[in-house]
């Protein structure tokens, strides 16, 4: 039989990921889309950094920042009693960092695409700008914003390198699928690879068919 | 009572520099592309501060240099309708008019809703989304977007200069009408002169961001050189009751609110619907005495009140009961008929010239129309 493990733990670490890319990357990709200001195409140009280092390079580089003789990786330690290194929170931290501008890019698209006179408008007409954002920005942005999170939720899940530096292949720890394929691969193990290997096809493929099912059809036009 | 007294940098050829002040009632602000009335729609509207000077609105100041006052845009109570219309793409009609009205309760925001849509004539769209809309329509759902939170005062920045003359004619009879009904300022931005004249009012001729003119629309026009303008036909609009079939000839009686009746092309309806009524000024003719045997079936005696001349052409306003007719001649016809300031003239107009729309009925008139082809959308 086949062991599910490491696809749960990669759904759990994408899951996280992306998550987090939400959450930082929302309100970045919006405050990126207004007005500009000097760092601008300096700041855009180092978040998408993850997009061309190679993942090795990107996960040594999180390991200087969070390993155990780090100051954050210190201070980490210190607050939460366990160190995000060679733990499955790592492998979150990880591919959401490499997933990040996945995220971003279609997300600071989207926002760009909201024409703000519609939001002045909406100010005009006695709106707050929290209740403007929520109620014109947001679901006007809304399929930009859908098509990042099922771009960074599948970059997560497919992470090799960047987790693998930073959280290690421990089995039943830190082996998220993709780890546990190559493994699979290596001890000859055919056909727990290729388990794995659609049972992960089969979870991205359900990623975009729940994010087309958000899309309706446009209204016919009369 | 907006009061404006403002100065504001637009770029280093043009500052904008002018008092304004606009009662309940309909001012026109007329200029070429670039003399600032954009600009000066946006510093009232609160998009852009001006430099120095104050902005009031009824009593209370919207901005304020020297006290550093400047009003946030939600709390400024003022209405806008866009060239672009900017109606919100993923709300319907609905929800678009109900907007404004956020926070109230449910009922009242239905009701209110109701009643602007009514107003506007976009009862029938209510549940359509603007895409699905002709240009004219989501042009009257912008307008009842806008007036439904009850702004103390409605700016027009050219909202109908991309429709044709007879659409743009009917929409201009409903920012009369709503303005009859709000009792609010509306401070109605356009380039088009056949616009200014329908909408009457008062008219603020904007230059180099200065106000060089203010009056009455044609008077301003005619005085100020606008030859350089291109002049569309003016057209007479007037607001009438449908009184009575005429049996015989197919025709319809309406009567003009303070003017005469008008014998025009026959009207399905009841007697006592409001109807709105386009006449173009080329169409109207001048007789210095009722002539007998004419087919034209409407001759209306009148009073010259002024001649008005610009270019090539004359505008003649004859005052008929509390209503003027505007009518365009050429300079040797008044010269011919000795026409001057008070004389005494018969209007002489064609029941096929009077274009009627009744006022329920131009909504679903300009559905159909929106439906053919190649007409719907722009």
């Amino acid at each position: 039989m086949l062991d599910l493990g490491p696809v749960w733990l990669s759904i759990k670490v994408a899951t996280l990921a992306t998550a987090f890319d939400i959450v930082v990357g929302a309100p970045l990709a919006l405050l990126l889309a207004r007005r500009p200001w000097p760092g601008r195409p300096l700041l855009i140009g180092f978040l998408c950094l993850p997009l061309v280092l190679p993942p090795t390079v990107l996960g040594y580089a999180l390991l200087l920042l969070l390993g155990r003789r780090s100051l954050l990786g210190g201070w980490i330690e210190l607050v939460f009693g366990a160190s995000l290194v060679f733990h499955w929170t790592g492998a979150a931290v990880a591919s959401a960092v490499a997933a990040f501008p996945l995220f971003l890019i279609p997300a600071r698209a989207a926002f760009l695409a909201v024409d703000p006179r519609l939001e002045d408008a909406a100010r005009l007409l006695g709106r707050s700008n929290l209740s403007v954002l929520a109620a014109v920005t947001l679901p006007l942005a809304w399929r930009g914003l859908a098509a990042g999170v099922v771009l960074a939720f599948a970059r997560a899940v497919g992470d090799f390198g960047c987790t693998l530096m930073v959280a290690g292949d421990i089995p039943g720890r830190t082996q998220t699928a993709s780890l546990a394929i190559y493994d699979a691969v290596q001890q000859g193990d055919d056909a727990r690879a290729l388990g794995l290997s659609l049972v992960i096809a089969l979870v991205s493929i359900a990623a975009l068919a729940a994010a087309q099912g958000r899309d309706r059809l446009p209204e016919p036009h009369l | 009572m907006l009061e404006v007294d403002v100065e504001r940098r637009v770029s280093p050829t043009l500052t904008l520099q002018l008092q304004l002040r606009l009662g309940p009632e309909i001012g026109v602000l007329f200029g070429r592309s670039g003399a600032g009335k954009s600009t000066l729609l946006r510093l009232i509207s609160g998009l852009a501060r001006p430099d120095r000077g104050r902005i009031t609105l009824d009593t209370e100041t919207l901005f304020d240099a020297s006290t550093r006052i400047s009003a946030p845009l939600r709390r400024r109570r003022i209405g806008m309708i866009y060239q672009d219309d900017l109606l919100f793409p993923h709300l319907s009609a609905r929800q678009n008019i109900a907007f404004g009205l956020a926070g109230q309760p449910r009922l009242e925001i239905a009701q209110r809703v109701h009643e602007v849509a009514a107003l506007c004539g976009v009862e029938h769209l209510l549940d359509r989304r603007p895409a699905t809309l002709s240009g004219g329509e989501r042009k009257r759902v912008g307008l009842a977007r806008a007036i439904a939170p009850r702004p103390r005062l409605l700016l027009c920045d050219e909202p109908f200069s991309a429709l044709d003359l007879a659409r743009r004619n009917a929409l201009i009879s409903r920012l009369m009408d709503i303005q009859a009904d709000q009792q609010i300022p509306i401070l109605h931005v356009t380039h088009s002169p056949a616009e200014a004249v329908a909408l009457g009012g008062r008219m603020f001729l904007l230059e180099n961001g200065r106000i060089a003119a203010e009056g009455p629309s044609i008077d301003v026009l005619a005085n100020h050189a606008l030859a350089a303008v291109d002049w569309e036909p003016l057209t007479n609009l007037f607001h009438a009751t449908l009184l009575d079939q005429l049996r015989d000839d197919g025709a319809s009686r309406v009567q003009i609110d303070g003017g005469p009746a008008l014998i025009v092309p026959r009207l399905e309806g009841h007697a006592g619907e409001r109807v709105h009524v386009q006449l173009r000024a080329d169409d109207v003719l001048l007789a210095r005495a009722s002539v007998p045997g004419l087919s034209a079936r409407n001759q209306l005696p009148g009073a010259v009140e002024r001649i008005l001349t610009h270019g090539p052409n004359v505008e003649v306003v004859v005052q008929c009961g509390e209503v003027s007719f505007l009518a365009s001649l050429v300079p040797s016809a008044v010269r011919q008929l000795e026409l001057a300031p008070g004389a005494q003239v018969v209007l002489i107009i064609k029941a096929r010239s009077c274009r009627i729309t009744s006022v329920e009925e131009s909504a679903e008139a300009e559905r159909r129309q929106a439906h053919t082809p190649g007409t719907g959308k722009q």
